[in-house]
């Protein structure tokens, strides 16, 4: 019945440092429209945990926002955020 | 007690309170409205302590950021309360007046308070990310930041742990943690930019620089060093692609003052460069046909291409400076005849040692600088199919026998007089000559150059053998009789030392080994006119070196230009990062590679003057730079800098140390959170959706991390929510057998909040015991019950993963059918318990400040005398008696205030 993991999670100090370069992969994948983590995970080839940490990394600094509710299976869908003209 | 209030000096403040979390607001805000000065000391950066993190507060269900924010303003604004944020205790002492003498210090925040404006710009742009221990590691935040969107004050703070291993190694101060940084992050313009600063030549450095900075890498003490030269080279190379020409021109207010700079070598173009961004009137003067110096003569193109040179020195002319080539200078009074107001020397060392023995004179043997200014101007020496020979084992021996085996030369060696582990060479220079199939002949040296018809032939050598160090450190080479061998040679290379190239300037200025004397702090020479930097006084050495006192000699000549002080430190460089700290904290970390820096073939090498070294893609060379371990916290990108438009960041600061007198103390130093992975049967470190109930609190609180309630492992709304109390509290094998206190009701006030915010979900509380016994309290736990939520009375053993990702919880039912049963649930919340901050104890000096059973802060009499300690005059309040609600804290820092007040009027005798 279980299926426990032996080894501990990836340390959240590791996957912060990656934010800068994944964040602009999330982009990408992004730019070519809204996506779940789980989606955006599997574009990445990354856990979804990580891609959790990296996302909301990326809405705290206004660069994605979520859209409407949840979907029937409980997630949100992400896109990025546009930019105010700065003119 | 009886005071001793004789001739007592006047206090700083009435009351130094310590913490600001809701007791020591609360403590301050009674104590200030007594009339009492207060100080309020907090080590973070804002106000507020655990309380203002809260979603809600129970059991009224209050948001917390509406019952702790106007305690926030009220200290803040209060006329009698000075608050002292980022603040640290380093130790408090009585004195005998009863009194307290207190030693502390603000750290710096690298930010001007006063003129921080908390927009919030420098952590948006900032490159550096880690986790946010204000959402307790849910979410990152950037390295500059302000604490949470409801601090007090609201201003951004930079931490930094100290100068980055790499950046501190670097000669130049060049900031290699910020530029890699910057490349992280996708912003190579600014990186390069971010270079600029420091050291004008970046293609020159990003090809030929020995690259001091990856020998102190943290990361090479794990899978190994950045190839920080690598990142500079894509830097360097994709910057010029997009710019062949300078995206700047002369500084709009150019000075009258007019500078000659002598030599247009690394030393002689970063002077020009910082002068002429200061407006001064920079010429150089330089006696070869080129500029570049030792860049152009002296480095092969293999290494460093004459393109990259060029373009390296348009950064500098396109500020206005002029270079006058084919000029050499021989008379300083001339340049001041001509007008100029300063004069710099930076004539390098490209003279070269002679070898005085038979036969130097023969055709066919040369210096190595000869040889390739020879070969980098075109005029390539005939070396086809011929037996070369280069004599010496340092940097410049490697050069021309690289260059040798390029043109063709039939068999190239070294002689070196010592061993192997002796050459002052790099390794990778002596690998890659190897490679490249230069031959090494150690242990021996040259005593007669043979010629026939005055061209050299033949070398004698003699073998060696190593003897006593001498003044080097090095072992002394001793030839050994009777080991004469002549070997047949067509061109012999001397690649015996460098000379200063001085010859032309007065004996007065210079020492016994003609190095120019200039002052080592500001370079200016006995003439204060005159200032002297680089190889001609320092003795040959690296590129990046005179580079850096380049930019030194600009900065004394600029203040000298304008009429200022030379007394003043160069450059502002704080201590190095300790790299054990930073292996510790990265003990966890994933493996990561270097990237394998592309290169030539070794065949290919051998046939062409092409760099043999290939930059790296754009991917690859983020992969690397993605392996900084950000060893200073703030990398130096300066990005920050470059946004504030209160130009309030200021890396200039350091801790300001303070002494105050106060009449009395108020220790409000709180509590520690009991880490939830000491209990690993239950999975916090091992499954994202097992989280503590601090986070929980994060998740459902207006200023949650995510945009819901959703699980850490995928962002999905939980269906299921468990709720596991007495986590490591009421725990002999965690050694905390006090009950929490506030676990039952905090999850209880947790699960109605999570009914709220997903309505469909089940929540479940798997308790021990439901301990409810404040006003409110039970009716709250039966509003739980009504609303809904489950009440398993069972201890939970053990969490696990299921297939789907789900988390199975084991546990001991208690009720119910009895005996093991095992529920599965998508997110679990472990109730901490909390643990006593003995950091506390330790802020008091001369004695000890009594600690009960369980490590708190003792009261020593806590029916009739709450909140008095064993110290007469020391006061604590709040938790760190011990965990305690909302009201109770409240209540228990009035007392703490009332006695503190008390203890005052006792000593000023009324």
């Amino acid at each position: 019945m279980s299926n426990t993991p032996t080894t501990r999670l990836r340390d959240m100090l590791d996957i912060a440092q990656d934010e800068m370069i994944m964040r602009d992969r999330i982009a990408d994948i992004l730019e070519q429209g809204p996506r779940t983590i789980p989606e955006i995970s599997q574009a990445l080839g990354y856990p979804t945990r990580e891609v959790t940490v990296w996302l909301f990394g990326m809405r705290r600094y206004s660069m994605v926002e979520e859209i409407g509710r949840a979907d029937m299976d409980g997630y949100f869908q992400y896109e990025l955020k546009k930019q105010s003209d700065p003119a | 007690m009886t005071l001793n209030t004789e001739k007592r000096p006047p206090l700083d403040y009435d009351v130094m309170i310590v913490g600001a979390g809701v007791a020591g607001m609360e403590a301050a805000a009674s104590m200030g409205d007594m009339g009492y000065r207060v100080l309020l000391v907090e080590k973070n950066a804002s106000i507020g302590g655990r309380a203002i993190l809260l979603s809600k507060v129970f059991p009224t269900l209050d948001c917390a950021s509406c019952v702790v924010t106007p305690k926030m303003a009220s200290v803040s604004h209060h006329p009698n309360v000075q608050l002292m944020t980022y603040s640290e205790i380093d130790g408090i002492s009585r004195k005998a007046d009863g009194s307290f003498d207190v030693a502390l210090h603000r750290k710096a925040a690298y930010v001007d308070f006063d003129a921080c404006t908390g927009c919030g710009k420098c952590a948006e742009i900032c490159t550096v990310t880690v986790p946010d221990q204000y959402n307790y590691d849910l979410v990152t935040r950037r390295i500059a930041h302000i604490p949470f969107p409801q601090a007090v004050p609201k201003k951004s703070v930079i931490t930094r742990r100290g100068e980055a291993p790499c950046t501190f190694t670097c000669p130049g101060n060049v900031k290699a943690s910020g530029y890699v940084s910057l490349v992280r992050a996708g912003r190579y313009k600014e990186a390069f930019n971010l270079h600029l600063e420091n050291a004008p030549l970046v293609g020159s450095l990003s090809r030929a620089c020995y690259a001091p900075c990856e020998s102190d890498c943290t990361r090479g003490e794990k899978e190994g060093t950045l190839h920080i030269r690598g990142i500079k080279r894509f830097m360097a190379d994709r910057y010029y692609a997009e710019h062949p020409e300078p995206e700047y021109g002369p500084v709009e207010n150019r000075l009258d003052t007019r500078v000659a700079i002598v030599g247009s070598g690394p030393a002689g173009l970063s002077a020009a460069f910082y002068l002429a961004r200061q407006g001064h009137q920079v010429t150089i003067f330089e006696a070869e046909k080129e500029p570049g110096g030792m860049l152009r003569t002296a480095i092969p193109a293999y290494r460093l291409p004459e393109d990259v040179v060029d373009r390296d020195i348009k950064n500098v002319t396109a500020l206005g400076v002029d270079i006058k080539t084919g000029y050499r200078i021989t008379s300083l009074p001339e340049l001041k005849q001509q007008g100029f107001n300063a004069t710099l020397i930076a004539t390098g060392a490209s003279d070269e040692n002679g070898l005085d023995i038979d036969g130097h004179d023969l055709e066919g043997v040369m210096g190595c600088m000869h040889f390739l200014h020879e070969v980098n101007i075109g005029k390539l020496p005939d070396v086809k199919n011929k037996i070369v020979m280069v004599i010496g084992g340092g940097n410049s021996a490697m050069d021309p026998a690289r260059a040798a085996i390029r043109m063709g030369a039939g068999k190239v060696m070294i002689n070196y007089r010592r061993g192997r582990k002796e050459m002052p060479a790099h390794d990778w220079e002596i690998e890659g000559a190897a490679d490249e199939g230069v031959e090494l002949m150690l242990m021996s040296a040259p005593i007669r150059f043979i010629g026939l018809n005055g061209k050299l032939v033949a070398v004698e050598c003699i073998s060696m053998e190593l003897g006593e160090p001498d003044e080097s450190g090095r072992r002394r080479p001793i030839p050994v009789k009777g080991s004469e061998r002549v070997i047949s040679v067509d061109m012999a290379i001397l690649a015996i030392g460098l000379l200063p190239s001085t010859a032309h300037f007065p004996a007065d200025m210079k020492n016994g080994k003609g190095l120019l004397l200039s002052d080592p702090q500001t370079l200016q020479t006995s003439d204060p006119d005159v200032f002297a930097c680089g190889d001609c006084v320092t003795a040959p050495t690296m590129i990046i070196n005179a580079i850096a006192q380049g930019r030194r000699a600009a900065f004394y000549m600029d203040r000298h230009l304008k009429g200022e002080s030379l007394n003043v430190p160069f450059d502002g460089v704080i201590e190095k990062t300790d790299k054990s700290i930073v292996l510790e904290e990265a003990r966890h970390f994933v493996e990561r590679q270097p990237v394998q820096q592309p290169m030539l073939s070794i065949d290919e090498r051998r046939k062409t003057f092409e760099c043999y070294e290939q930059p790296m893609t754009e991917a690859e060379a983020r992969q690397e730079a993605q392996r900084c371990m950000n060893c200073g916290e703030c990398s130096q990108c300066m990005e920050c800098v470059s946004v504030c438009a209160p130009q309030c960041i200021d890396f200039a600061q350091k801790p300001i140390p303070l002494s105050l007198n106060v009449g009395t103390v108020v220790m409000s130093t709180g509590f520690g959170i009991l880490n939830p992975a000491t209990k690993p049967l239950l999975g916090y470190d091992k499954f994202a959706d097992v989280i503590s109930g601090p986070q929980m609190d994060r998740l459902l609180a207006p200023t949650r991390p995510y945009n819901a309630v959703l699980r850490p492992s995928d962002g999905k709304e939980p269906e299921s929510i468990a709720f596991v109390l007495c986590v490591g509290s009421r725990d002999h094998t965690v050694c905390n057998p006090l009950c929490c206190r506030i676990g039952c009701m905090y999850s209880m006030k947790q699960a109605q909040l999570a009914m709220g915010a997903l309505p469909m979900a089940d929540i479940t509380i798997y308790t021990i015991d439901v301990r409810a016994f404040g006003k409110g309290y039970n009716e709250f736990y039966e509003q739980s019950k009504s609303m809904g939520i489950e009440f398993v009375k069972g201890k939970v053993a053990r969490i696990e993963q299921l297939g789907n990702g789900n988390l199975a919880l084991h546990y001991e039912d208690m009720l119910g059918k009895g005996g093991r049963n095992i529920r599965e649930h998508d997110l679990v919340v472990l109730t901490v318990g909390f643990l006593p901050n003995t950091n506390a104890l330790a802020l008091y000096k001369g004695s000890e400040l009594a600690a009960d059973d369980f490590g708190y802060v003792r009261e020593i009499d806590p029916i009739s005398e709450p909140t008095r300690t064993n110290v007469d005059g020391l006061f604590v309040a709040g938790t760190a008696i011990g965990v305690m609600d909302i009201p109770d804290t409240v209540l228990h820092s009035g007392a703490a205030a009332a006695q503190a007040a008390a203890y005052l009027e006792r000593m000023r005798g009324r």
